[in-house]
């Protein structure tokens, strides 16, 4: 019986062995873990505690196996850094202890303790003890699950046909197996394809591209879909459904030689966005003279159906009827290699660039110097052709800029601005290179080289960032002012041409797919690893892979790296054949349902239909939410791994420590919010200790019931956080919460709680650091508020009468 | 020209100074990473020595005596260009007005600015009305005098009153 309720019965059999982790210091040097373990050999069913420097070491794994043994545990708490990090691993460990993984808790006393707790060490360990109490109070609930299988498919699905999706695709065809590579312009090749030489090699970048192109286009594992972009993504790992859309392209790949005559006689002319609209296209046009597939695509957006092209095409290739076609493919894992953009220069009104026609973008200058280019390879300034003689690098346009730019380095400007200046240097006599740089950064293999050869060549190097660049008195030549900060004084300088080098940002594509997906993207906005060193190339949904500039601002090798690195591990996963399915998944007793259908309507994810008068749930749909958990009157739903039983158990046990201050409890949802809290930790960033942190697998799992038992059990504030909308593949089950607030807030109000107490908080993960000031927020909220009276909590306990 | 120059002894650096900056509002300058985007566009600096840059810099390094006895900082026309194009989002000229506060308490200030300052206390007005104003007013058909201190003698009293009591008085030399 628990000595606080009375109501809550202690597992029987429950022989609980505590383990807390010093972390090497990031969890011991503000708690006092001696005193964590010493707390817990006072609590009812603990056989042991023990605390150890490095508990997912070697050494702590044997400790725990060791103790397990003599003291014949069957249930485990490991109060060390946040689950997310090391749970697999406590998991694979007790499974090799004999005991069934489910029969585990792991309490997060790293990330959401020691790490950002304001109060100093005491009130630390006070908060590391309430939490490893919860964790204890659910162990004893916890109940042993097995996973069932599921059937991988073995094949691919990888977004974004540029240099990172084309060597993910070869590496995974050449692996024998089946790729699908959707690109959303009519030729794959991406960025890579309009640059000219590559640093710091100097060789052609059309010279190593193309023959991965050629190779993609014949490989029979690859099924190449340009032109196509994705409509939606469903399933899960091991088999997600995807639809796709062929948008019309009016060409027949099959039938078209790329003879060109189509081009000829079409009469609308365009700005040619592959040569940076420096030059003009038709509506039927050939991206690049190597496109893969080498076939003319019809531009339906500026097309007039005139139908002249129809009817000179000698193999009558073009469709002007056409639709388009969605199409439908299972795959068993995703790589996503949607790429970079460049940053928007316009609010940097003193660059002048789409106002003063020499200032262009160094994206530009690649197509300038293009043989192939819209002057075929010869520089000229854009606003007359005339000759180009001095040439100003502007670099860090809109990199490390933290007023109007991103705040973070592009990584690749220093190098390749170099680059450019030597082409130029080499190939045109008499021309001058200036380089206004604010640091260089030249820290690859034979990056530093690079520079050195450059310095050689002549290329003048300013330090000072360009103050801006106004037009001359004649003829289109530009003046551009900066401070020489190693001289100390403001120079100033007239070009023919001046290139910014602006920041690189995530794709459009990238922010699409992340939200079709539902995968989160960092502060910075490019999409999260599952860890920034150890799982880099993974994304936080398992079974979906990324690579290139998607994860951050990189260059073509390290693009190529992160490509092979997604490959391996996408074949990894799908080479395993199976994939363990989770029990997490609700359940229906059906002895206890009445068939009234109330869960099937709340499901966000049609996982539960009525049969024959009982509710049935399609584990397969079934993520795990738990909305339908609260909705049924009669007791008859369970999540597994979070059942009402163990809620409490956790609920009681956060609560059981008495503090003078306020108590506020965080209900996260496991996916999105939970991990915020993470980054707060992380980021070292502080809140109040009297904060605790429960996870939940969604805000939704919780019904009025647990808030008012909450309340009775000695919160004083409780905040529920969860994804916001489209933030995760569980974010739908938030609207639920959202939904089912004023309900729970009239019941609080009604026992004599006030409702401002509860609050609720959609979070992305980007803004973890709202997260964490709305935290400070509600404390002081609630501190202000006062505690709640025990008269009123007692009066609750018994009005919810017993919990199971 | 001498041949000579001396080197900085940093362990004379004054930290309290550039902690003074940051709590007064100037946190900011913490992020400078000394790109020259200021100095560059800086109007001021096109015609004078003015160099904010250097300012920021030797705040940062905490140069105090050479900050605050040296006439940059007055050369600024607090225009705001710096601080728009800032890549760290530095208030340059928030920090530059800081400054000014801290040279004048530590008794560093322009002639022309104390003079400007007397003229206040003097009349009320840091720049008085004039015989051709009068002038202009009276053929305007207005009062000669405008309804500010100049037609309130009190008030100016007043603005002494609280001169006194700030001891602005004595910080501009003011003998009434």
């Amino acid at each position: 019986m628990c000595e606080v309720t009375g109501c809550l019965s202690m597992g029987e059999d429950g022989r609980v062995g505590v383990f807390v982790c010093e972390c090497g210091g990031n969890i011991s040097n503000e708690v006092d873990v001696e005193a964590v373990c010493k707390a817990a050999q006072g609590w009812d069913g603990i056989i042991v505690a023990k605390s150890c420097p490095y508990l997912c070491s070697k050494p702590g794994l044997d400790l725990i196996q060791s103790l397990v043994k003599r003291h014949n545990l069957n249930r485990i708490v490991i109060a060390a850094c946040t689950p997310r990090m090391h749970q697999a691993t406590f998991a694979r460990a007790m499974k090799n202890f004999g005991l069934n993984p489910f029969l585990l808790e792991n309490v997060n006393l790293r990330e959401q303790c020691s790490w950002s707790s304001s109060g100093g060490k005491d009130a630390a360990t006070r908060k590391a003890i309430s939490l490893v109490r919860g964790g204890v109070e659910r162990v004893r609930h916890l109940e042993p699950l097995e996973s069932s299988w599921l059937d991988v498919e073995q094949r691919f699905l990888i977004i974004g046909g540029g240099i990172a999706g084309i060597t993910t695709a070869l590496e995974l065809a050449n692996q024998g197996y089946q790729t699908y590579l959707v690109e959303r312009e009519p030729s794959i090749g991406g960025h890579m394809a309009q640059f000219g030489k590559v640093f710091p090699t100097m060789d052609c970048a059309q010279c190593i591209l193309t023959p991965r192109m050629v190779e993609v286009g014949r490989n029979p594992n690859i099924k190449l879909m340009t032109s196509t972009e994705v409509v939606s993504i469903t399933g899960g790992p091991g088999k997600y459904h995807v639809k796709l859309f062929r948008k019309p392209r009016g060409v027949d790949p099959e039938k078209c030689t790329t003879c060109g005559a189509c081009s000829k006689v079409c009469e609308v002319e365009v700005p040619n966005e592959f040569n940076m609209g420096l030059d003009k296209r038709k509506a039927s046009y050939l991206m690049f003279p190597q496109s893969v597939p080498l076939v003319y695509t019809i531009d339906f957006g500026h097309c007039t159906k005139c139908g002249k092209c129809a009817k000179v095409c000698p193999r009558k290739a073009i469709d002007l009827q056409d639709e388009g076609k969605f199409v439908e493919v299972d795959v068993g894992a995703i790589i996503v290699a949607t790429g970079f953009e460049l940053i928007d220069l316009s609010k940097f009104e003193e660059y002048g660039l789409g106002v003063h026609k020499n200032v262009i973008t160094a994206l530009h200058l690649e197509r300038l110097l293009s043989p192939f280019g819209p002057t075929g390879g010869y520089l000229r300034r854009p606003s007359d052709g005339g000759d180009v003689k001095k040439i100003a690098y502007v670099l860090c346009a809109g990199s490390r800029d933290l007023n109007r730019g991103v705040p973070y380095c592009s990584r690749v400007c220093c190098m390749y601005s170099m680059k450019q200046a030597q082409v130029i240097l080499d190939a045109f006599l008499d021309t001058q290179v200036t380089l206004f740089y604010v640091d260089i950064r030249s820290f690859g293999r034979g990056f530093e080289e690079f520079y050195q050869r450059a310095q050689e060549k002549g290329v003048k190097f300013v330090r000072g960032r360009v103050s801006e660049i106004q037009e001359g008195d004649s003829d289109g030549r530009l003046i551009v002012r900066a401070e020489d900060t190693l001289l100390g004084v403001p120079v100033e300088d007239e070009f023919d041409l001046v290139v910014l080098c602006p920041a690189l940002v995530p794709s459009q594509g990238t922010t699409q797919i992340a939200e079709k997906l539902s995968v989160p993207l960092g502060e910075d906005g490019f999409l999260m690893e599952k860890h920034p060193k150890l799982d880099p190339v993974n994304s936080l949904r398992e079974a979906i892979y990324v690579g290139g500039c998607i994860l951050g601002p990189k260059d073509i090798r390290d693009t190529v790296s992160e490509a092979l690195g997604a490959a391996a591990k996408g074949s990894t996963f799908v080479k395993a054949g199976k994939i363990e399915l989770s029990p997490e998944k609700a359940s229906v007793n059906k002895e206890l349902c009445n068939g009234c259908g109330d869960c099937a309507k709340i499901c966000p994810f049609e996982a539960i239909t009525v049969v024959d008068g009982r509710a049935v749930v399609d584990s397969l749909k079934c993520l795990g939410c738990g909305a339908c958990v609260p909705e049924c009157k009669v007791n008859a739903l369970t999540l597994h791994n979070s059942t009402d039983q163990q809620l409490f158990g956790l609920i009681q046990g956060v609560l059981a420590e008495k503090t003078d201050a306020p108590v506020a409890l965080a209900f996260l949802d496991y996916d999105i919010a939970y991990n915020a809290a993470d980054l707060i930790g992380l980021a070292r960033i502080k809140y109040p200790e009297n904060v605790r942190i429960i996870r939940v697998p969604t805000t939704a799992r919780l019904g009025k019931k647990h808030i008012l038992y909450a309340f009775a059990m000695g919160a004083d504030g409780m905040f529920l956080g969860d994804a916001h909308m489209g933030a995760g593949p569980l974010s739908k089950a938030s609207k639920i919460t959202e939904k089912r607030l004023t309900e729970i807030s009239e019941a609080l109000d009604n026992s004599g709680i006030d409702s401002l107490r509860l609050w609720f908080s959609a979070v992305y993960i980007p803004d973890f650091r709202k997260l964490a000031s709305t935290f400070t927020n509600f404390v002081s909220t609630i501190a202000e508020m006062g505690a709640i009276d025990e008269n009123v909590r007692r009066k609750i306990l018994k009005e919810i009468g017993p919990t199971p | 020209m001498s041949v000579r120059r001396e080197t900085v002894d940093l362990s004379k650096a004054d930290l309290d100074f550039l902690k003074k900056i940051v709590e007064s509002g100037g946190e900011k300058i913490l992020l400078c990473v000394q790109c020259g985007t200021c100095s560059g566009g800086c109007p001021a600096g096109r015609r004078t020595a003015y160099r904010t840059r250097q300012v920021v810099r030797r705040s940062l390094t905490g140069l105090k005596d050479s900050v605050l006895s040296s006439q940059d900082i007055w050369l600024c026309s607090t225009c705001y260009t710096c601080l728009e194009r800032c890549p760290r989002g530095i208030n340059v000229t928030d920090v530059i007005l800081i400054l000014r506060n801290l040279a004048v308490q530590a008794g560093f200030m322009l002639k022309s600015h104390k003079d400007v300052c007397t003229y206040l206390l003097r009349t009320g007005h840091a720049v008085p009305i004039t015989d051709k104003y009068k002038a202009l007013r009276k053929e305007l058909k207005l009062p000669e005098l405008p309804p500010t201190a100049h037609s309130y003698p009190d008030a100016v009293d007043e603005i002494r009153r609280i001169a006194s009591k700030t001891g602005f008085d004595k910080l501009v030399g003011f003998e009434g």
